[in-house]
């Protein structure tokens, strides 16, 4: 696989040449998801799918029904439509199935473990696979997560809620690490952050996208995802759309003259 | 010296009374941020059920005390299947604090209600566990009931302590009460732990109202002044930490009995609780995050 065929290079998408994508299935598929508060529809019929080692971006404004989207396929809010995870169907609002199937949210705002040491928080990630704490500590899944984020080193002891925004996000994103994805979805990972550690994040989705992982980056700002990915859909007033519009090009133009690494 | 002693004895007898509901509502705080105020009450369903069992209807002992702790059991897995999980699952986590304690308060009248429609309105207690005179110790008595207590005390603080530190499973349980939604995106199913530790907790309230009756019997409405007393004892160890909320009971329970043999044993209650507020005024801090915001 030469590098010229790869379509991943800057904002690639995938690590996988245009051939060798079309013949990878789908890892998940949604069809006419619905996501409705009361009243209030927030997600209206969304249906996309996403290929193994794919890297998708959700875009579009605040409040539109993005992470509605992110929620409800991690199965924590009441939702209509089918998700599959590697053609399974997945039964609604059950996050522990969805964690053990491998997908892991790595959710907006964090939420983090605060009065648990930043350990715990990450060991706690590998939950979904194992119910063990020597397994869990003894395990690539934990070792990759903290090596992750060498800063985080010397404060695994600390309580979470002590760390500041950059490092809480650095944990979010190990404990979803931790979990042993296959898909990861990432909400609004940069929500408050300064901007040298935004790019810091992005080159973490950017290492981890590389190593086979489905990343799936619900982001306000498009020009921040589609500097590591082509394919962006985009979400508003619920409806997701991914036809390439006028705007959508315009991003991706302005996006493709930035330097080629996003730091 | 010997006064002293004998205070300190005392003291710490009734301190392991608060310790253990202490525990109580540590262990299911930091599961689900549920106060359950009817933890007295199941030590009382203990005791005046073993009595009923045993004294009354003849039954073996350890047959009485498996059904009676059996039936605790059921009750309590019942009324979080049918009430608790209703209450959580429709209110936002700020309301559902609230609505929780209404609940387990009414949990606690409707125990007592009907402990006195079964058992009556008599002082009773379960029989003796470990028979025979006081203990000596450096020319001290301790009744052997409280040696049993104050080692249930220590050993089931100790022992959930370790659960918390050394398995996963604990820290999953220390992750539902420190935040549900994280908990839940982990894949750790919080109603799962929330329904195991209210279980549990009924069942060693229930073990606890056996072991300590003998000491001081029981009667259909005492649960509710042991709630208040292990609740207190819970708010000082910060709802956080099993060993703490031991700590904090046996500490409260020497204070009450120094108080009571060194100043007034009339006022002693007065005076305990005037130090408590007192401690929470210079020290805020010390009731912990009872706010589930934090």
């Amino acid at each position: 696989m030469g590098n010229a065929k790869l379509q991943y290079r800057r904002g690639g998408g995938s690590i996988l040449s245009n051939s060798e994508q079309e013949s990878v299935p789908d890892q998940l598929r949604v069809t006419d998801l619905k996501v409705t508060y009361g009243d209030f529809v927030a997600v209206e019929r969304a249906s996309f799918s996403v290929r193994a080692g794919e890297c998708v971006a959700i875009i579009g404004p605040n409040g539109n029904g993005k992470s509605s989207i992110a929620l409800a396929i991690a199965g924590l809010v009441s939702r209509s439509g089918k998700v599959e995870v590697d053609g399974v169907l997945a039964p609604a609002r059950n996050p522990a199935w969805m964690a053990a199937r491998g997908l892991s949210l790595v959710p907006e705002r964090r939420q983090l473990f605060a009065g648990l040491p930043v350990v715990d928080n990450i060991l706690l990630g590998c939950y979904s696979w194992t119910k063990n704490l020597r397994k869990a500590r003894a395990s690539d899944a934990f070792s990759e997560a903290v090596d992750l984020f060498p800063e985080l080193q010397p404060r695994l002891k600390q309580l979470a809620g002590t760390l500041s925004g950059g490092q809480q996000q650095m944990v979010a994103l190990a404990r979803g690490l931790a979990a042993r994805p296959k898909i990861l979805v990432i909400d609004e990972p940069c929500l408050g952050l300064a901007e040298i550690v935004a790019r810091r994040m992005y080159e973490a989705f950017k290492h981890l996208n590389e190593s086979g992982r489905t990343i799936i980056l619900i982001e306000e700002n498009p020009l921040r995802a589609l500097a590591i990915t082509k394919r962006a859909l985009r979400v508003e007033r619920g409806i997701l759309d991914e036809r390439v519009d006028g705007r959508l090009a315009e991003h991706l133009a302005e996006a493709a003259s930035l330097e080629v690494n996003p730091s | 010296m010997t006064t002293f002693g004998d205070l300190f004895l005392a003291g710490l007898s009734t301190g392991a009374i608060y310790a253990v509901f202490a525990l109580c509502f540590t262990m299911l705080f930091r599961t689900s941020a549920v106060l359950n105020l009817a933890v007295g009450d199941f030590a009382m369903l203990g005791a005046m059920g073993v009595d009923f069992l045993y004294r009354v209807e003849s039954w073996p002992l350890a047959v009485a005390i498996i059904f009676d702790l059996a039936m605790i059991g059921l009750f309590a897995f019942v009324y979080d299947l049918a009430v608790l999980r209703t209450a959580l699952e429709g209110s936002r986590a700020r309301e559902a604090i609230l609505v929780l304690f209404f609940f387990t308060f009414s949990l606690s009248l409707f125990i007592e209600g009907l402990a006195q429609h079964m058992f009556g309105t008599n002082v009773v207690s379960a029989p003796p566990l470990w028979n025979g005179p006081s203990l000596q110790f450096w020319g001290l008595d301790l009744q052997r009931p409280a040696v049993l207590l104050i080692g249930l005390a220590i050993l089931t603080g100790g022992g959930f302590a370790a659960y918390l530190r050394f398995s996963l499973n604990g820290k999953a349980m220390a992750a539902c009460g420190d935040n549900a939604l994280g908990a839940r995106i982990c894949g750790i199913r919080q109603p799962s732990f929330r329904r195991g530790m209210f279980v549990a907790m009924a069942i060693l309230a229930g073990v606890f109202g056996i072991v300590e009756s003998p000491m001081t019997g029981y009667v259909f409405n005492s649960g509710g002044s042991l709630s208040l007393l292990g609740l207190i004892s819970a708010a000082f160890a910060g709802f956080v930490k099993p060993v703490r909320a031991v700590a904090a009971g046996l500490l409260i329970g020497i204070a009450e009995a120094m108080l009571g043999g060194y100043v007034s044993s009339q006022y002693q209650d007065t005076l305990l609780f005037t130090v408590l507020v007192a401690a929470i005024l210079i020290r805020p801090q010390i009731l912990g995050n009872l706010n589930p915001a934090n």
